[in-house]
């Protein structure tokens, strides 16, 4: 599903962000992406979903080299992904639904198909009676929800979050990753990152672990050696 | 662009729908629009006036081809009606000429008594001013009227150019004005660029709505510049009439073709410079 070979960044004038990182995510697996703020957690996420390009080594997604993709070509990758962010990045002037219906608007779905969908999706987080609601009249917990609905409506076969939690609550936290579990089990490959420990301790996922822009633990026995 | 194309009401709705979430942006844009447009109109309108006046001035000068006394007159004036674009030029015998002499002269007329009659030359006349007589079979000497209006013409020329220059920086210039102005409404919406980019959308489908939104914005800016326009001229052609002379009308100031031309060009301004901001946002992404 995502596949790095030796992947390098480096930003002008900084320390290098990621620096010979190999990795493999299989289809429908979980994997938290752990390490302490700076270790490149979000440059990785960031290269997957090609908001930003490597500077060396290969990185394919869904088998595709993504250094080889032309800018037009980028959009339709980007909607096999679905992404979440710790700050929602919701439309503060647009209603939820028509929020979540913004990735299925993109693909050109007639309006029945999107007001079906974005009415189905809103019922499985639970906002199907916020749907009429601004995001700033919503709880974090409620926007993160609006956030993993867009994310989730068009069906993606890969879910990235990064930090989802970091700005809830323990109880809202759980709501959240409840979600992202509940669409890991529908078949989605998901890539949380995240520098809480407590998550890794309650989901026994795989766990990656950065510092420094290096992989420096890889699988499930990171939460026993407590790096995170 | 094909995305365009299948769902234009889809974009249209996106535009109008953007403007009606931010009316301040969407008016200063318009009001800026309307302003350069009007200033530009204005100078086009103002050159038109000058060209008008000059043409009515120019209208007025005779034009004399004096011929040798034994010229064919009915010839030479034949090839003058050629030359001069069908308009019928007057002939004028040497008798004719002192008569006319003679009367211009008034009570001192007399001093004309005892003169032969063919003193004065024959001669052609005619009102066509721009056209060259020098082939005129028989012709000894072409007056070509008021040399100052020659002088005015050729200035005039000049100032074609230079209005034309003159047109071309104001048009530039506004089309940077309307651009920066523009940027703003597009920086405003970077936040939801950003987003849609995120969720996939291509550089097309995020640019037909502001491009629609210029679009629109440009037309009506335009139509603003014209009203506006057409009020000035409505109010000046009387004081300009009653100055120069001239019957001059509010069409003849700004006519539907410089009317046209301002909606047209100010929904092509409107279009050019929503493209330059959104693609300058997009590349910087």
């Amino acid at each position: 599903m995502v596949e790095l070979f030796h992947v390098h960044k480096q930003y002008a004038g900084e320390a290098p962000a990621l620096l010979d990182v190999t990795l493999g995510v299989e289809k429908g697996e979980f994997v938290f992406l752990t390490g302490p703020s700076g270790a490149g957690k979000s440059t990785l996420m960031r290269l997957v979903f090609c908001a930003e390009v490597a500077t060396s080594g290969q990185l394919l997604v869904f088998g595709r080299n993504v250094a080889k993709l032309t800018p037009s070509q980028i959009p339709y990758l980007r909607r096999s992904i679905g992404v979440v962010f710790q700050d929602f990045k919701l439309l503060p002037d647009r209603t939820v639904a028509e929020n979540v219906a913004f990735p299925l608007e993109v693909r050109g779905l007639p309006a029945r198909e999107v007001r079906r969908k974005v009415e189905a999706i809103l019922r499985s987080v639970g906002l199907e009676l916020k749907a009429a609601k601004f995001p700033l009249s919503l709880s974090g917990g409620e926007q993160q929800r609006v956030a993993v609905a867009r994310a989730l409506v068009g069906d993606p076969a890969l879910l990235l979050a990064d930090e989802p939690t970091g700005n809830l609550d323990p109880e809202r936290t759980l709501e959240v990753m409840d979600l992202l579990q509940a669409a890991n089990a529908r078949g989605t490959t998901v890539l949380v990152a995240t520098h809480d420990r407590s998550l890794l301790e309650r989901y026994k996922k795989r766990v990656v672990a950065l510092e420094r822009g290096r992989v420096v633990a890889d699988g499930a026995e990171i939460r026993r050696a407590g790096r995170a | 662009m094909i995305a365009l194309l299948r769902r234009p009401a889809y974009f249209v709705s996106r535009a109008l729908e953007a403007m009606a979430r931010r009316p301040r942006v969407a008016l200063v844009a318009t009001l800026t629009l309307a302003v350069a447009l009007f200033v530009t109109g204005l100078f086009a309108a103002a050159l038109r006036g000058a060209e008008r006046l000059l043409g009515a001035w120019a209208g007025e000068v005779s034009i004399s081809v004096y011929l040798d006394p034994g010229a064919d007159l009915e010839r030479a004036r034949e090839a003058v009606a050629a030359a001069a674009a069908g308009r019928r030029g007057e002939a004028v015998s040497a008798p004719e000429a002192l008569r006319r002499f003679r009367e211009a002269l008034g009570p001192q007329g007399g001093l004309l008594d005892g003169v032969k009659p063919d003193l004065l030359p024959p001669s052609i006349e005619v009102s066509a001013p721009g056209i060259r007589l020098a082939q005129v079979p028989g012709a000894r000497e072409v007056d070509y009227g008021n040399a100052w209006l020659e002088k005015l013409e050729r200035l005039l020329g000049r100032l074609r150019w230079a209005g034309a220059a003159l047109f071309a920086a104001l048009a530039a210039g506004a089309a940077v004005l309307v651009a920066n102005t523009l940027r703003l409404g597009v920086f405003a919406r970077r936040e939801e660029i950003e987003i849609m980019r995120l969720v996939g959308a291509t550089d097309l489908f995020v640019e037909a709505p502001f491009l629609i939104e210029g679009l629109l914005q440009g037309a009506l800016g335009g139509s603003l510049a014209a009203v506006a326009l057409l009020a000035v001229a409505a109010a000046a052609a009387p004081a300009l009439a009653g100055a120069t002379g001239l019957a001059l009308a509010r069409a003849d100031l700004v006519p539907g073709s410089l009317v046209g031309a301002l909606v047209g060009g100010g929904a092509a301004l409107g279009l050019f410079s929503s493209a330059l901001a959104v693609g300058r946002e997009l590349r910087r992404r």
